[in-house]
């Protein structure tokens, strides 16, 4: 599975106005539901929102996953999105993130959820990657920094 | 100072995703010492979610976890109790 295959290109941000956890997440899926005919805005939102109630997705080192299961969906869908200054999205180092990337899954996607969020971990914990795509200028350069990075492995 | 390892099944059917990766990463952020875990090739860190998450160790994938430091024993009782858990919590 390739991360270029399934993220949705115009749901891009390159910056996001919002500052609080619960705007973001509203930037976020409205973006997201605005560039794919397949998602709700109000209904992916309830379920982002829902899994941060659980745990944030905060993970650590400037990146957050928010991602959750949505029902009637027919194949995986994720979008990615920067904040220059950073949010404090509840991480579980407390530091503040700067990269988000949203992962939605069919309802019954269990081993291609985790092997989607596993391939995007193994992108996410190299320093160079995240460093490359907080200092790409352009959409066309995010793309080009994810791609690369997709025909690694 | 100790160090202690051990072999563990990964048995919940969604497999140690973002929620027990988090959960894992937060009782090994409280070890003084070194936590790292691994599917038996490249030893990873056992307290960034990041690394957990990229072994995509589904269900019934045996996993090697390595405390040291005080308590170790304890720490490795409590991740494998996680890893060896059935169900997530709802």
């Amino acid at each position: 599975m390739k991360i270029s295959d399934i993220l949705v290109r115009d749901a891009l941000v390159l910056d996001l106005g919002a500052k609080g956890k619960p705007a973001v997440l509203a930037e976020l899926a409205g973006a997201l539901a605005a560039a794919e005919p397949s998602i709700e805005e109000g209904a992916l939102l309830e379920v982002l929102a829902e899994r941060e109630v659980l745990q944030s997705t905060g993970i650590g080192d400037g990146v957050a996953i928010p991602h959750g299961k949505m029902p009637g969906l027919d194949h995986l869908v994720a979008s990615f999105a920067r904040s220059k200054d950073g949010v404090d999205f509840e991480s579980i180092d407390g530091q503040p993130t700067h990269l988000f990337f949203v992962l939605v899954v069919p309802e019954h996607a269990g081993g291609q959820h985790l092997k989607a969020l596993a391939r995007i971990s193994r992108f996410f914990r190299d320093a160079d990657f995240r460093k490359s795509l907080e200092s790409a200028e352009t959409a066309e350069d995010v793309l080009r920094v994810i791609q690369d990075e997709d025909a690694k492995f | 100072m100790s160090e202690v390892e051990g072999r563990f099944v990964v048995a919940s059917e969604l497999g140690l995703h973002a929620r027990p990766a988090g959960e894992f990463v937060r009782i090994a952020s409280g070890v003084d010492g070194d936590v790292e875990i691994s599917r038996g090739g490249e030893w990873m860190n056992g307290k960034s979610v990041l690394s957990i998450l990229s072994l995509a160790a589904s269900q019934g994938t045996e996993v090697h976890i390595r405390v040291s430091g005080p308590d170790a024993e304890a720490v490795l009782t409590a991740l494998a109790a996680l890893v060896e858990r059935p169900h997530d919590p709802a």
